[in-house]
């Protein structure tokens, strides 16, 4: 290597060492440069939209088990019963949000706008059950599902004495149809009766039960959805 | 640096460079057969993060499948959310709106600008300047801001929807994208200045493991690594897709400027000059975005017609192709991944024959690979 | 030491009946004491400047939990790794382990003896205080090879290799270095090389504006102490991203702590002779700091030493944070190809000025011309 050659090496690394030292000065001595957001006390704006925890409104659910169905890594899942509207009611709907990876497929196919993404994003537990939000309360299932059967036997109770009062209406001339009628109104008393009776022995024990989790369901409910903190509480209460 | 055959007799060392190790990019191992500090075999060792994405498709939809594409390449998410959507929008000859093709190329060349800064700065902390690699995550906050606000999430977007994306640009979004540009373009000369042209730093690169045009392309590398070599081979302008053909940008080539054509330092170039010019696609999108709608309307039990389609893009780290076969039902009957990061292992053991220890971990970050695209 | 324990016996009449080398004896202890506390303080609060350097740079608060601003967490790190478990490896030399951080830190240590703190503050006023640094230091070389051989791991002892060699290339331009410091002043005595750039010039007195010559080996120790510390650009023994933290991968607790205080050790002896030898040392600029009273006299001469080296330190850091580090063959070359020569070159430069100038340097000739 000649002289020219290696002097040169020496004058381009001195060189090019006091350009980089000249950026790290002007970086050590500015305060403007310090980008640290001191978390917990300093906390980050979250933006309308972003894909915190999950929070279902079960007024607005519908159980159509949509969310169910297109989760990638099934963490929703819910239970529902049929109720005396033909709607489905929910009697629980857990979402492990310790496997949810907030995709936010979920809610982007609910089709009542009930299940909805919060600014949540601290959850430190130290056990992996603490995960699984309940949005219903456990022990408020059987209540619901109890509730529900009951108002179904009496739908089906009303049903059949409407179906009877009609096929007592429905005059002798039209015999073939009003006999079709009359004997399904009469299948459907059938069929209703002996409900009452099988649940007769729950109803009584199950009907204060009903009570208390209509307050523990509304308070889930009233919970905000856009405060995690709010949700959280109402849906820890187990 | 050669190996004297007629000095003293010594005893190979087998070291491994193990699944943790601060410079291996994730969890690569490498078996290291070493003369000393000079590097006979290194022979990767991979799987460690494999989690059967290819197989999780066969049992998941369509749409479902979207957020693992965020997975299979985390830093350039979006890249790999589109190359979905794309392949199979391919499969099922969907129209996609044009407003939702602008907005792809905008998160994706977003992305690719975050990618590479982490490409860079963690090259520059493998090389034991660590400072570069706080100033890069500090501007890659900044894009994470940006896809915040667009998307709801920092890292795994799932922003891309087959038909389109998922929501439109909020109020305020395309001016903070500007704002975020006009910051970061001064930035790259900042760099330049402090370490890309720093003395020691090109001596650590240039001329380390040169890899010649035609080898580059048997061994069939993409991106970045195959542009270092030479060759000007770029798929957003030799096989366009999406609205590409449409935005003027250079294609950035090594040219060998300090050391050989083909050497790391080249390899590192690129990929500064890459985010310079994504810069310039990214302003020509935001001027030109047309109004109108985000999403295409595709069934929601999306059933696309039997066949197969197998789409390329361009992502960070090279080129990813999907090769997607369907049978008609609502999950893919196959598909398989093909990703950069993969293909650029093939010349890993013929590179680093011969070279030191510290070089090993140069090459490694000069090939900016990533262990979920190499296990998938 | 034996005039000042003289004196003591003399101004405390109690320790008339003690013999004069247990006096002697006792004062050397304390004196070491102190230099002890001092050193470990230093590399205490070292270790979180360094720290609050490097969040500085990289445009980020360094620690700033414990204490106000941070500043009691190296009290909180030197707790944490005393209370940490002792590992060692299974199949490592066990005696060679645990002995190796000791040579480390005692190299680093020893060295304290002949910084010369003050007018008077100096543990040793060695007549051969430059030889017996550089012997000294040597000592660490001893320590990083038993460190990485004794861990039973293929890293550190790739990483002990190269300190190895690292160390011993670098002897040689430390040394060349400091000779031109030397040779102005006629003594290897530290306390003598400080006194030869008081006087009346003030700042100008100093070394490093005494010839062109003194000026590059300014830059030319520099280097290579930067290269002797293991302080990034050369840093290589303890590459944290390429060895996994080389020689003392195994190590943890307060054996590792050792290793770390000896490095901060090691960077204030570096700026210590920096000081001393280049920057005029405790010399006040106008001012003779030996016509105070001897309190004052040494608490004026000890801050201005201090806040020169402290400023050294600094400087270091910063060096630290900007660089890359070069590979070992790129670095043996720069020890070999351009150090060596470059600090023969500069001491035959001196010896010919001082040889031409009679021993005065610009500053000195400048200021003789009017008179």
């Amino acid at each position: 290597m000649g002289l020219k050659a290696y002097l040169n090496d020496i004058v381009e690394a001195v060189v090019t060492t006091a350009k980089g030292m000249r950026i790290t000065a002007r970086y050590g001595v500015d305060p403007k440069e310090e980008v640290t957001l001191q978390y917990p006390e300093e906390r980050w704006e979250i933006p309308k939209g972003y894909r915190g925890f999950l929070h279902n409104d079960i007024k607005t659910c519908t159980a159509c088990n949509m969310c169910v169905k297109v989760c990638p890594i099934d963490c929703i899942s819910l239970e529902s019963v049929r109720g005396a509207d033909k709607k489905m009611v929910l009697c629980s709907y857990d979402i492990n949000i310790g496997r949810c990876m907030y995709c936010g497929l979920c809610v982007e196919v609910c089709p009542v706008n009930s299940l909805l993404h919060t600014s949540g994003y601290e959850m430190a537990s130290v056990a992996r059950g603490e995960l699984i939000l309940h949005f219903i309360a456990a022990e408020d299932a059987p209540g619901i599902k109890a509730r529900v059967a009951r108002q179904v036997a009496e739908a089906a109770v009303k049903a059949a004495a409407q179906a009877a009062a009609k096929a007592a209406e429905v005059p002798s001339s039209g015999t073939a149809e009003a006999a079709k009628v009359a004997e399904a109104a009469k299948a459907e008393a059938a069929k209703a009766a002996p409900k009452p009776e099988a649940q007769a022995a729950e109803a009584p024990a199950a009907a204060k039960a009903a009570e208390v989790p209509s307050s523990g369901t509304a308070e889930a409910a009233k919970a905000p959805v856009v405060e995690p903190t709010v949700a959280k509480e109402g849906e820890k209460k187990e | 640096m050669t190996i004297r055959t007629d000095a003293l007799p010594t005893q190979e060392m087998t070291i491994n460079m193990g699944p943790q190790h601060p410079s291996t990019h994730g969890v690569l191992r490498v078996i290291l057969t070493t003369d000393g500090e000079v590097v006979t075999r290194a022979v990767p060792d991979m799987g460690y993060l494999h989690r059967g994405l290819e197989k999780i498709g066969e049992r998941v939809t369509y749409a479902q499948y979207m957020p693992f594409t965020d997975r299979l390449d985390y830093l350039a998410a979006m890249n790999c959310n589109c190359a979905w959507a794309w392949t199979v929008e391919k499969l099922a000859k969907i129209e996609v709106p044009a407003r939702a093709e602008y907005l792809r190329v905008i998160v994706c060349e977003l992305n690719r600008i975050s990618s590479h800064l982490i490409a860079f700065g963690s090259y520059t902390a493998d090389m034991g300047a660590f400072t570069p690699f706080l100033y890069a995550i500090r501007e890659r906050e900044r894009v994470n801001d940006l896809f915040e606000m667009l998307c709801g999430n920092r890292l795994t977007y799932n922003y891309a929807r087959v038909g389109g994306v998922s929501g439109d640009a909020p109020p305020g979004f395309l001016e903070k994208t500007k704002e975020f540009l006009d910051y970061f373009e001064p930035k790259l000369d900042e760099y330049n200045n402090l370490i890309s042209y720093n003395k020691i730093f090109v001596h650590r690169l240039a001329n380390v493991a040169v890899i010649s045009a035609e080898e580059a392309v048997a061994y069939g590398l993409t991106g970045p690594n195959l542009r270092g070599s030479g060759v000007p081979f770029d798929l957003r302008k030799d096989e366009p897709y999406s609205v590409y053909p449409k935005f003027d940008f250079k294609v950035c080539v090594g040219t060998g400027e300090r050391g050989t054509l083909g050497d790391c330092f080249d390899r590192y170039m690129v990929r500064i000059n890459e985010m310079r010019e994504s810069v310039k696609i990214v302003r020509q999108a935001v001027a030109q975005i047309p109004d109108g709608p985000v999403r295409a309307k595709v069934p929601r039990l999306f059933k696309p017609p039997v066949g197969e389609a197998y789409f390329r893009s361009e992502c960070p780290r090279g080129e990813t192709g999907i090769y997607l076969i369907s049978d008609g039902t609502v999950n893919p009957l196959r598909l398989k991944i093909r990703t950069g990061s993969f293909v650029t292992m093939n010349i890993f053991e013929k590179v680093t024959r011969g070279l030191m220890i510290a070089d090993v971990v140069a090459v490694i970050g000069s090939f900016d690979i990533i262990l979920p695209e190499i296990d998938r | 030491m034996e005039t000042l324990a003289i004196s003591l016996v003399n101004a405390v009449p109690l320790l008339a009946g003690v013999p004069l080398w247990t006096v002697t004896l006792l004062l050397m202890v304390a004196v070491a004491a102190v230099i002890l506390v001092f050193a470990l303080t230093f590399e205490g609060v070292g270790s979180l400047v360094l720290r609050k350097v490097a969040g500085d740079i990289q445009a980020r608060i360094g620690p700033n939990r414990v204490g106000p601003n941070g500043m009691l967490q190296f009290l909180a790190d030197g707790v944490k790794l005393v209370l940490k478990e002792d590992i060692i490896p299974a199949n490592a030399d066990r005696l060679l382990f645990k002995l190796a951080p000791y040579f480390v830190f005692v190299g680093s240590f020893a060295a304290f003896v002949v910084v010369p703190f003050g007018v008077g503050l100096i543990a040793a006023d060695l007549n051969i205080g430059i030889y017996y640094v550089m012997a000294v230091t040597s000592l660490v070389v001893i320590g990083v090879l038993l460190a990485g051989w004794a861990s039973n791991n293929k890293w550190a002892l790739l990483g002990g290799m190269r300190a190895a060699a690292q160390i011993v290339s670098y002897e040689i331009p430390v040394g060349m270095a400091l000779i031109p410091a030397v040779l102005i002043a006629g003594s290897l005595s530290l306390q003598d090389i400080v006194r030869s750039q008081g006087g009346l010039l003030g700042i100008f007195g100093w070394n490093l504006f005494h010839n062109p010559f003194t000026f590059f080996s300014f830059f030319l120790y520099f280097t290579a102490a930067q290269a002797e510390t293991n302080q990034t650009p050369f840093d290589l023994p303890e590459a944290e991203s390429e060895l996994v933290s080389g020689y003392n991968v195994e190590y943890s607790g307060i054996r590792f702590g050792l290793f770390f205080l000896a490095e901060f050790g090691d960077m204030f002896i570096v700026a210590a002779l920096l000081t001393a030898c280049f920057l005029g040392g405790w010399n006040v600029p106008f001012f003779n700091a030996g016509t105070l009273p001897w309190i004052w006299g040494n608490l004026l001469s000890l801050g201005v030493f201090l806040t020169k080296t402290f400023t050294m330190v600094l400087v270091m850091m910063w060096v630290r944070w900007t660089l890359p580090r070069l590979r070992v063959d790129q670095l043996m070359r720069m020890s070999w190809k351009y150090l060596v020569p470059l600090t023969f070159v500069n001491l035959l430069g001196v010896s010919l000025w001082l040889l031409v100038f009679r021993g005065k340097g610009i500053p000195g000739m400048i200021a003789s011309l009017f008179g």
